[in-house]
């Protein structure tokens, strides 16, 4: 088979040239489909990312108006830290935060400070070790006598916790689905251009080419639009990703957007290869049925 | 060389075009096939290259029973049959020359000799000053003359010609007869379905006649009507 491999090449650039507006048209259709999916893809990822980085907050703060020595907070965090999934403790003392407070707000607030004082109670902020551990965790502390009060965002945590599943599964088949759609548009788009060739096939079963040569072509065709259609969106996706995350980063820099590069790549990669497998592909199912439908004639 | 058994064919929407048809067509033997329109000629064309599968009976080409072959097979059988067409059917995009290399080409044929049995093919039909003309360029009779080289490039040892002058006037179709004689002296075999009553009179051939899917004559030496005598 390999000694007629420039016979099929010759014969599939040949009629990517000849037929070069059906040709576009498909490379177009191709494009379109595969940017739309990677869009979609991206979005997902994102978004993901984002109710991932969002919820992974694994904060609790624990407040306290006693009047601390140094000794009794050092003793307090040690206290704090040895509670079963604690792995972080953090003391800010009220003049630490008041000092910091005033820093972030003091042009903007008129603040009396002789009549008020020092307003803020000491703070310790605890790292645990997975959100689950959160409620026990609080409710351990807020056991501690100092203690006067401990909060965390649980329930809101719990619900963007949901939320990233809900948008995980859907995303999940909401990429099916689209990989789905692309396929059917790839196919047919390729369909037609085999369609237009099909006086060319019932000559080349005329003359006597088996089935296999018949495709062969048809085939090759295909995987290169596939590439063309795959780079191409490959190259709108990456430039517009790297433009819109890098706008979005200045406009709204806490929006933790995705910007490992490995997992771009990837997703990058199977666009990519997602064209070329839907041009095979779609190049032969369009010749099989052309071709099935001479058997059937037969 | 070609030989139908029993052979009957209906098509699926109930239509019966072919009923007990017996017929033996010897090597190297030219023969026309003739009748009116919707007598059964191309659908009995079709049968020996198995286009279509006959409803019953057997449709021998060279010993083997066409019918039972698998699809794969088919492409070998046809390598061994050219088929010349009213319409012609040339590839538009290609040449004289591409189009009748393509035949051997798609066969896998070594690339040393597609030059040399093209042009072969293409010379025997007087086409050789033409090699580099696309179809449209064409008259009618030149592209039934490549038609031609392309049917026989392969040297398949039958040659089946489904109104090879339905498109030409009288006196390229007699050209295009010439040729096919010459084709069948080649020792091919040369069946030709034709419409065309003077060049049937004129040949002076084995002549089979159609008439509502049955053979109502089968006459050597010939005319297109029966000759009362």
């Amino acid at each position: 088979m390999f000694s007629h491999l420039e016979f099929f090449l010759v014969e599939a650039l040949r009629s990517l040239r000849r037929s070069f507006l059906m040709t576009m048209v498909a490379v177009i259709t191709i494009v379109v489909s595969l940017t739309v999916f990677g869009i979609f893809l991206l979005l997902t990822v994102n978004l993901g990312h984002i109710v991932g980085t969002i919820s992974s907050h694994l904060d609790l703060a624990a407040y306290t108006n006693y009047d601390l020595s140094l000794e009794d907070a050092g003793a307090l965090q040690v206290k704090i830290s040895k509670i079963p999934g604690v792995v972080k403790v953090e003391y800010i003392s009220k003049d630490e935060a008041w000092k910091k407070f005033k820093e972030d707000f003091g042009t903007k607030l008129v603040l009396d400070e002789a009549a008020s004082g020092n307003p803020l109670p000491h703070t310790f902020i605890v790292q645990v070790r997975s959100p689950e551990l959160l409620p026990e965790v609080a409710k351990e502390i807020s056991q501690l006598e100092i203690i006067d009060e401990v909060r965390y965002s649980g329930k809101l945590i719990q619900q963007m916790r949901t939320f990233l599943n809900a948008i995980r599964l859907g995303g999940i088949v909401l990429i099916i689905l689209f990989f789905f759609a692309t396929f059917l548009i790839v196919v047919n788009t390729i369909r037609l251009t085999v369609l237009s060739r099909e006086t060319d096939i019932y000559i080349m079963k005329l003359v006597g080419a088996t089935d296999a040569f018949v495709k062969w072509p048809f085939l090759i065709e295909g995987l290169l639009m596939g590439i063309m259609g795959g780079i191409s969106s490959f190259l709108i996706l990456k430039f517009s990703y790297d433009a819109i995350s890098m706008r979005l980063s200045q406009a709204l820099p806490f929006l933790p957007l995705v910007s490992d590069q490995k997992l771009l790549l990837e997703i990058y990669l199977g666009v990519i290869m997602a064209g070329t497998g839907l041009g095979i592909v779609g190049a032969y199912f369009s010749v099989s049925r052309v071709l099935k439908s001479e058997v059937q004639k037969c | 060389m070609i030989e139908l058994i029993n052979v009957s064919k209906s098509y699926p929407n109930g239509i019966e075009v072919l009923f007990n048809l017996n017929l033996h067509i010897g090597k190297e033997e030219f023969a026309f096939l003739v009748g009116p329109s919707g007598a059964g000629k191309t659908t009995l064309m079709k049968l020996i290259y198995r286009e279509e599968i006959p409803t019953s009976g057997k449709v021998i080409v060279d010993r083997v029973n066409v019918a039972e072959l698998d699809a794969h097979q088919v492409p070998f059988l046809r390598r061994n049959i050219g088929v010349v067409f009213q319409d012609f059917k040339l590839l538009p995009r290609r040449t004289v020359y591409e189009n009748v290399a393509f035949a051997l080409r798609v066969t896998g044929a070594p690339r040393s000799s597609i030059r040399r049995k093209t042009m072969q093919a293409l010379e025997l039909v007087g086409m050789l000053k033409r090699i580099n003309s696309f179809p449209d360029e064409l008259s009618g009779g030149e592209k039934q003359r490549v038609c031609i080289a392309r049917a026989i490039v392969n040297n398949p040892p039958i040659l089946l010609a489904d109104e090879p002058t339905g498109n030409l006037d009288p006196t390229t179709s007699w050209e295009i007869l010439q040729l096919l004689e010459k084709v069948n002296k080649r020792n091919t075999t040369v069946l030709v379905a034709t419409h065309n009553k003077s060049i049937v009179d004129e040949m002076k051939k084995r002549v089979i006649e159609l008439e509502n899917g049955r053979i109502i004559r089968d006459q050597q030496l010939g005319t297109y009507h029966v000759q009362s005598s």
